[in-house]
C-alpha cells in the first residue's frame, strides 16, 4: 500500500502533470465563471489536447478542469445571478441576495471553502467505496453487467427534471446512435448506409462536443448578452469562513453525503446534487424563513455538495465504465484512449495510476482555495469579456478539437450534426445527459446484453438466477415502474375530486 | 425550436420503426439465435413505444418549466422577427462551411471567417471582430499545429512555422 503510494507521488510529480495540473485549473476557473460554459464543455473542449500528453497528465487536466469550474460557476451566481454552470443555478439567487446584502466576500468565500471541503469528502469516498466494490466486481459476469447498465441506465432517466418518458426517449436516442457502425456482434455495417465513414461508429467525444458546446453557442445566438459585472472590491475572503464551517458542520456533512450519493447514481451530476441539497437545506432548517433573502446555509451545503459529487461520479466509471455524470462520461473515454479500460481489475493491475487519481483531486481541491481567492479578484475583469469574442473561439476549439480526434473531417461534421440534435432536444424538453450516456454506454450495453442472451440461449430465466443479479435486476425493474406508479397515483388524486372537467 | 409534443413524438415513432426493421434486416450470425440484429430490434421498439406516449401527452405533467432568471437592467429584448429563429442555425452552418472550404483555402482563412461570422453574429462592432478574427486562428494555429502537431490544413496561406 505503502509503495503503491509512493509510485503514485512519483507518477504525479513529473514537470508534464503538475504543469497541466496547474493549466486545466486555470482553464477550468475562467470557462466555468463565463455564464453559459457549463464544466462538461469546458472538459469536452479539453479532450483533443488530453491526447497528446501522458495517461496521468491527461487524467489530472479533467480532474482539475471539472473541479476548478463547477466551483468557478458560483462567481457569477453570486455577483450577477447568472451562474456560470448549472451546477450553481439552484442557490444562485441567494448568493446574490447576499452579495446585494453586502455580504459577496462571504458569499463567494463560501464557495470556495466549502467547494473545496466538498471536493476532498468527495475523494475520500473514491477512496473508500472503490476497491471494496471492486473486489465485489470482480464476480460480474454479463448478466450483472447488464443489469448494472441498465439500472445506470434508468437513473438517469429518473433523475432528469423533465418527462421520464422524454428523458427515456432521449437515453433510446443515445443508444441508437451507439449502434451505428461495424462493432456489434456479428461485424456486419449496421446502419451505416454505405458510407464508410460511418464503418468506425460515431465517436461519443465529438458527439459530446457537439451537444454541450455547438448548442451553447447556438442558444447564444438567441439570448441577449448578460450584464457586465460592476467594478467592486472585495475584502477578507477567508474571513469568518472557518466560523461558519463550525456553525453548519452538520449541513456541510449531510451535503457531502448527499452530493457523494448523487455523483455515484449514473447520470446524475453535480447540477442534480445542488439542487437536492439546497432544498434539503431549507426543509431541515431551523429558520427556513431566511432562505432566499441571503442567507448563508443553504450555501454551505449546496456548495458542499456539488464539488462532493464530481469525485464520487468516477466510483461508477473506473469500476464499470457507467459514467456518474456528464464529466465522468468524457474520462471514460479519455480513461479507455490512455489504455485505462475501466474495470475492477484497474484496482489491482494499475492501483498506482487509481492512487495518483486520489492524489490529483486532493491536489486540485487544495489548489482550489488560493487560485479561487484569485478567481474572485479578478472575476470583474474576466467577467467583462464579451460573448461575441468568446464564442468565436469556441467554435474554433470545437472545429479543430473535434479534427484533431481522428484528422479527419468526417469529426466536425459529427459535432455540427450533434450540435443541432443537442439544441432541437434542449428545446423541446428532451434531457440531454440521457442521451449522452445512452451514447457512451450503447456498446458497452450491447455486449452484455447480447453474450447474456448467448449464454443463456435465448432464455430470459438467467438473467435472474444470480443472487447478485436478481437484486440489480430487482431495482432496475423497479426504476421502471415507479415513474408509472407516480403517474397513476397523480391520475387518481386528479380524479378524486371529480369536480373539475376534463382535459 | 419548440415543437410541439405531437411533432417530435411522431418523429420518434417513425425513427424508433425505421431502426427495428432496419434491425430486422440485418443478417443474423450463422447458427446462433442473437445476432447484430437484436439490439436495435429492442432499441427501435423502445423508442417507438416512447414516442406514441409523447404524441398522446403521457408523462408531460412531469415537466417542469425552466426557471427564467430575469436579467436586472438587462438591455430590453428587441421583438424577434420571422426569421430569428433561424440564426440559431449559423454555428452548424460555419462548421460545415469549414468541412467544405478547409482543405482549399486553408484553415488560418477559414477560420478567420468563422471567427468573424460568429463575432457579428453575436453583435460585435468590425472593430472588435476584426482583429479577433485576425489574432483567433492564429493563436489557435499555434497551439493545435504547432504544440499539438494537428495536420490542419494549409491551403492559400501557410504559416512560418
Amino acid at each position: 500500500m505503502l509503495n503503491t503510494l509512493m509510485e503514485a507521488f512519483a507518477l504525479i510529480s513529473t514537470w508534464e502533470v503538475i504543469i497541466a495540473l496547474l493549466a486545466a485549473s486555470v482553464y477550468g476557473l475562467v470557462i466555468g465563471s463565463l455564464p453559459g460554459l457549463s464544466a462538461t464543455m469546458a472538459t469536452a473542449l479539453l479532450v483533443p489536447v488530453t491526447f497528446y500528453l501522458s495517461p496521468i497528465a491527461a487524467i489530472a487536466t479533467i480532474v482539475a478542469a471539472s473541479t476548478m469550474a463547477i466551483f468557478s460557476g458560483d462567481i457569477p451566481g453570486a455577483l450577477l445571478r447568472i451562474p456560470g454552470t448549472p451546477a450553481s443555478a439552484a442557490y444562485a439567487d441567494e448568493a446574490y441576495a447576499m452579495t446585494r446584502k453586502g455580504e459577496a466576500e462571504l458569499a463567494l468565500g463560501a464557495g470556495v471553502w466549502f467547494s473545496a471541503v466538498g471536493g476532498i469528502a468527495g475523494t475520500l469516498s473514491l477512496m473508500i467505496l472503490a476497491p471494496p466494490l471492486a473486489e465485489v466486481a470482480l464476480s460480474f459476469s454479463t448478466f450483472e453487467y447488464f443489469w448494472l447498465a441498465f439500472l445506470g441506465l434508468m437513473c438517469a432517466t429518473l433523475v432528469a427534471r423533465s418527462s421520464p418518458v422524454k428523458a427515456i426517449a432521449a437515453m433510446f436516442i443515445g443508444l441508437l446512435v451507439a449502434c451505428v457502425g461495424i462493432e456489434n456482434p456479428g461485424g456486419v455495417p449496421r446502419f451505416t448506409f454505405g458510407f464508410t465513414d460511418l464503418f468506425g461508429g460515431i465517436e461519443p467525444i465529438p458527439a459530446l462536443v457537439g451537444v454541450f458546446a455547438v448548442a451553447q453557442v447556438m442558444r447564444a445566438m438567441l439570448t441577449p448578452e448578460p450584464p457586465p459585472i460592476p467594478k467592486r472590491k472585495f475584502g477578507s475572503i477567508m474571513a469568518g469562513q472557518w466560523r461558519l464551517t463550525k456553525k453548519y458542520h452538520l449541513q456541510m456533512t449531510r451535503g457531502n453525503i448527499i452530493g457523494i450519493i448523487i455523483g455515484v447514481l449514473p447520470g446524475a451530476g453535480a447540477d442534480m446534487a445542488a439542487w437536492v441539497s439546497y432544498a434539503m437545506s431549507k426543509r431541515f432548517s431551523k429558520e427556513p424563513e431566511k432562505f432566499g433573502t441571503g442567507h448563508v446555509e443553504g450555501l454551505v451545503e449546496a456548495g458542499a455538495s456539488n464539488n462532493a459529487s464530481i469525485a464520487s461520479g468516477w466510483v461508477p466509471s473506473l469500476l464499470f465504465g457507467i459514467p456518474g455524470d456528464t464529466i465522468a462520461a468524457i474520462a471514460i473515454g479519455v480513461l479507455y484512449m490512455k489504455g485505462l479500460n475501466p474495470g475492477p481489475t484497474l484496482f489491482t493491475e494499475k492501483a498506482s495510476s487509481m492512487y495518483a487519481i486520489y492524489l490529483m483531486f486532493i491536489i486540485a481541491n487544495l489548489l482550489m482555495i488560493p487560485l479561487g481567492i484569485v478567481m474572485i479578484r479578478l472575476a470583474s475583469h474576466v467577467l467583462r469579456a464579451p460573448r461575441s469574442s468568446i464564442m468565436p473561439v469556441i467554435m474554433l476549439c470545437c472545429a479543430v478539437g473535434s479534427f484533431a480526434i481522428g484528422n479527419n473531417m468526417f469529426g466536425v461534421v459529427t459535432v455540427a450534426t450533434f450540435g443541432i440534435i443537442g439544441y432541437v432536444m434542449e428545446a423541446n424538453g428532451y434531457p440531454v445527459a440521457a442521451m449522452v450516456l445512452g451514447v457512451v454506454m450503447g456498446t458497452m450495453v450491447e455486449q452484455a446484453f447480447v453474450t447474456s442472451l448467448i449464454k443463456s440461449d435465448g432464455s430470459i430465466l438467467p438473467f435472474f438466477e444470480r443472487p447478485i443479479s436478481a437484486i440489480l435486476a430487482a431495482f432496475a425493474i423497479g426504476a421502471v415502474i415507479w415513474p408509472v406508479v407516480v403517474w397513476l397515483w397523480q391520475r387518481l388524486k386528479r380524479k378524486s375530486p371529480a369536480v373539475t372537467p376534463a382535459g | 425550436m419548440r415543437l410541439p409534443d405531437r411533432v417530435t413524438g411522431s418523429f420518434l415513432v417513425v425513427l424508433g420503426a425505421a431502426a427495428a426493421y432496419g434491425g430486422w434486416l440485418l443478417p443474423p450470425v450463422p447458427g446462433q439465435p442473437v445476432g447484430p440484429n437484436v439490439f436495435p430490434l429492442v432499441i427501435g421498439s423502445g423508442l417507438a413505444l416512447c414516442g406514441l406516449a409523447i404524441t398522446f401527452g403521457i408523462g408531460s405533467t412531469f415537466e417542469e418549466e425552466e426557471e427564467i432568471i430575469p436579467i436586472e437592467g438587462g438591455a430590453v429584448r428587441p421583438p424577434p422577427g420571422k426569421l430569428y429563429g433561424l440564426r440559431s442555425l449559423l454555428p452548424p452552418a460555419l462548421l460545415l462551411f469549414y468541412v467544405a472550404v478547409a482543405d482549399r483555402l486553408g484553415f488560418i482563412i477559414t477560420a478567420a471567417l468563422i471567427v468573424y461570422a460568429t463575432s457579428a453574429a453575436l453583435g460585435a462592432r468590425w472593430r472588435l471582430a476584426l482583429p479577433l478574427a485576425v489574432m483567433a486562428p492564429i493563436g489557435i494555429h499555434l497551439i493545435f499545429s504547432k504544440l499539438l502537431r494537428v495536420p490542419l490544413p494549409i491551403g492559400l496561406l501557410p504559416m512560418p512555422w
